[in-house]
């Protein structure tokens, strides 16, 4: 009996590394273009206009950024921690806290210079989500609970508590005069406390998105030059030499999720200093940033460095697709092109990792548990993806 | 989620003190129907430098919504308002809509790329939209904003809603009548002035037809989710009532409902069609003729900011065709109620009115006055649940 089955390689070629996202864009682009064509829409001027209204139009490039800010963020949550193969489901609700303990103390310091405003906000929406995470952490340690299944609750959980915050409650972030009277509404930060929008070359950069490229080069030299990252590459890859070696897994866990929420927190920091200016419980929960901070981990590898690009990319995107629709374009055929990019470039990486191999069946499933990352990484990508680098293989 | 909010509000900002807004109404004209401001405007705090025509080709009309244009409801009509003004206008309008937008930072990226494409007026119909809009109004004076269910006005940013509570009481005379045990239940968004009002008009009209009829609230705290709504339909129904109205965005608890083969009462939009069997009626706004008189004005340089609070007597809002279950002698009730509310001569927020502990909140004869009805905050008595969610 014949079977067909996915091996790892054993060695990737850095030919193929980069040959296969280029492929896979190239097949969602062709594949979109039949779905273009199909539905009536000219192919090539769709494409410029992606093109342009997403990235090279300098107007609209501003508001890319403001679109892959908290993505870029929540990217790096999912990245911290998967590159250790802990999965953080949970950037959602340790954003929401983040938002929420930085809205607290951007509320109470208004009348303080911006600098330690903005500072203190950033400590404090990395302190929530830490600690919204480590709740996590501590399930996990203590009564080995899953944290997928537990990051994904404590996202529900956050979302009821900031909507409790404002819509049911008379709480301190919650506006009571004036309109907020009309309707529940988080109170609004003063001026003072609103992030500065620094132009580069022209264009307003959101101050959250400079912090968040300074903690992807952070993050990215300390996952690959410390010791700390040397750690966690080791518990990765190689639990068991981890545990010969002293290496203290629990301390080491503890430490990603919190630096993993701590992102999390400091993009639900930036959502209220850079851009919304009050708790807005709503439209977090519309948003989704935490989710489709996961998409943008995996297309950058987990590389800190390429989710910076990666969040630029997915902001693009988004705001292309916005440019795109209308009543000739629904919102769908945008949802539906983007998805294919996604879906192409995500399953050549999958094809880069691994090879498909057909053999018979009989005595052959000893041969499937192929050695784990003995590639060598490469400078231009340190990192694995997670479910990749801890998942058993087998035919 | 939607759209939100509130309400007209921007009577009642007026009436509240809260915005230069430049109305003198101070409550609702007997009749339910507050129009504090014509459509072609009487507002003081606006003149029409936005909108002006650029250039020789179409005017240019865009409309940010917040759920798709097919959700059966609230965007679902205001759609239809966005192609009646098109169908009227003709060639000389170009109209376009962004779908699914979500409040917050992609509102204002959704409107700046509506202004990028020349774009001359800006329709947002969610209440969450209310800040992107005023920020976007303040920097792009030469479009003129226009925002459904919000309070803020400026120069440049005015603000319309309907006065859905009047007709909420006749589908609730509708659903009282139809309902055999006098249990209903009501599918609400969010625990704010403006859902409430409408579910004590809904609890009050269904009392006239069904004396102690009680409404039951299950709250989803989402404008639009078909899933939170028809769970909540199934709730009510598991605790026993015999039937819904609803104040969400989708026909969800239709569904629920039609399933169950109880009456149901919808709101936005006409669903006689799709739900033969169980169909009541439903309160709708009439968002085209506005729309029209809105974009016309604009072209024509006559536009002018500020608030507007429509209701039946100017079918603002309205009912839907009535189902067969509906029968002659609640038709005529309800008939001469809404007679009542065009010529002025009934209005149903007047007292005596009860709260949920059966103590006198309103005494008898006197009409809640606006500022009270657009920050109503309590649940009249007959209504079951909290007005806090």
């Amino acid at each position: 009996m014949r079977s067909i089955a996915f091996e790892r390689r054993t060695n990737t070629p850095k030919w193929l590394r980069i040959a296969v996202p280029m492929f896979g864009i190239a097949i969602a682009l062709v594949l979109g273009a039949m779905l273009l064509a199909w539905t009536g829409h000219a192919t090539t001027g769709t494409y410029r206009q992606i093109l342009h209204r997403g990235f090279t139009d300098p107007g609209t490039f501003a508001t890319t950024l403001v679109a892959a800010t908290p993505l870029l963020f929540t990217g790096l949550t999912a990245a911290i921690a998967y590159r250790m193969g802990v999965f953080n489901i949970g950037g959602e609700g340790q954003l929401f806290i983040g938002a929420m303990f930085a809205s607290f103390v951007g509320l109470g310091l208004g009348s303080a210079p911006t600098v330690v405003v903005v500072a203190s906000m950033i400590l404090a929406g990395a302190v929530g989500g830490s600690l919204w995470a480590s709740i996590a952490a501590v399930l996990r340690d203590r009564f080995r609970c899953n944290e997928i299944i537990t990051t994904l609750m404590l996202n529900y959980l956050a979302g009821i508590l900031i909507q409790y915050l404002i819509f049911s409650s008379h709480s301190y972030w919650r506006e009571l005069t004036g309109t907020g009277a009309l309707f529940p509404q988080g109170r609004m930060l003063s001026e003072r406390a609103q992030w500065p929008n620094p132009h580069i070359g022209g264009t307003p950069v959101p101050f959250g998105f400079i912090v968040g490229i300074s903690f992807a080069v952070l993050i990215f030299v300390l996952l690959r030059s410390t010791r700390f990252g040397y750690r966690v590459r080791v518990i990765a890859d190689a639990p068991a030499a981890a545990k010969y070696a002293g290496i203290n897994a629990r301390r080491t866990t503890f430490a990603v999720l919190a630096l993993s929420g701590a992102m999390a927190g400091i993009g639900g920091a930036s959502d209220v200093g850079d851009f919304r200016h009050t708790l807005d419980p709503k439209g977090l929960q519309q948003a989704g940033y935490g989710y489709t901070g996961i998409v943008v981990a995996a297309l950058g590898r987990l590389n800190p460095i390429a989710v910076v690009f990666v969040a630029i990319l997915m902001g693009g995107l988004n705001t292309a697709g916005l440019a795109l629709q209308g009543p000739d374009f629904p919102a769908g055929l945008v949802g539906t092109l983007q998805g294919l990019l996604l879906f192409c470039t995500l399953g050549g990486e999958g094809l880069a990792r691994y090879r498909i191999v057909i053999r018979r069946r009989a005595g052959s499933a000893s041969r499937s548990a192929a050695p784990r990352s003995s590639s060598p990484r490469s400078a231009a990508s340190p990192t694995e993806a997670p479910g990749l680098a801890t998942g058993e293989v087998g035919g | 989620m939607k759209r939100t909010a509130h309400i007209g509000a921007v009577t009642i900002a007026a009436a509240l003190g809260l915005a230069a807004c430049g109305s003198s109404t101070t409550k609702p004209a007997a009749g339910g129907s507050t129009t504090t401001q014509k459509p072609s405007g009487s507002s003081d705090n606006g003149s029409a430098t936005c909108g002006k025509p650029s250039g020789s080709g179409a005017y240019k009309v865009a409309f940010v919504y917040v759920g798709t244009v097919n959700d059966g409801g609230w965007t679902t009509a205001h759609d239809k308002g966005r192609q009646f003004a098109q169908t009227n206008l003709g060639d000389k309008v170009k109209t376009t809509y962004k779908a699914t937008v979500k409040e917050g930072p992609e509102a204002a990226a959704a409107i700046e790329s509506l202004i990028a494409d020349g774009n001359r007026m800006i329709f947002a119909t969610s209440f969450g939209f209310q800040d992107s809009m005023e920020t976007e109004a303040k920097k792009h004076p030469e479009v003129c904003f226009e925002q459904a269910t919000g309070f803020k006005t400026s120069a440049n940013f005015a603000e319309y809603f309907g006065a859905a509570e009047d007709t909420d009481y006749l589908t609730g005379m509708a659903a009282g009548a139809a309902s055999k045990n006098g249990k209903l239940g009501f599918v609400a968004p969010f625990p704010i002035p403006e859902v409430i009002r409408e579910i004590n008009s809904f609890a009050l009209g269904a009392q006239t037809t069904h004396p102690g009829a009680t409404v039951q609230v299950a709250w989803t705290k989402s404008w639009f989710d078909p899933t939170k709504e028809r769970q909540a339909a199934e709730g009510l129904v598991a605790a026993g009532v015999d039937a819904l109205g609803q104040g969400q965005d989708s026909p969800a608890t239709g569904e629920v409902a039609k399933a169950k083969k109880l009456p149901w009462a919808g709101y936005d939009t006409d669903q006689s069609a799709n739900f033969p069997d169980n169909w009541l009626t439903a309160t709708v706004y009439n968002w085209g003729p506005y729309y029209q008189s809105r974009i016309a004005a604009a072209m024509a340089g006559t536009w002018k900011s500020g608030s507007y609070y429509g209701g039946p007597k100017d079918d603002f809002v309205g009912l839907a065709p009535f189902g067969k279950l509906v029968d002659q002698k609640t038709k005529d009730a309800i008939a001469s109620k809404l007679a009542g509310f065009k010529d002025g001569s009934f209005y149903h927020l007047t007292g005596p009115l009860k709260d949920q502990s059966g103590a006198e909140k309103v005494a008898a004869g006197k009409a809640l006055e606006l500022k009270d009805i657009l920050s109503m905050d309590w649940f009249v008595e007959g209504v079951k649940g909290s007005p806090k969610g």
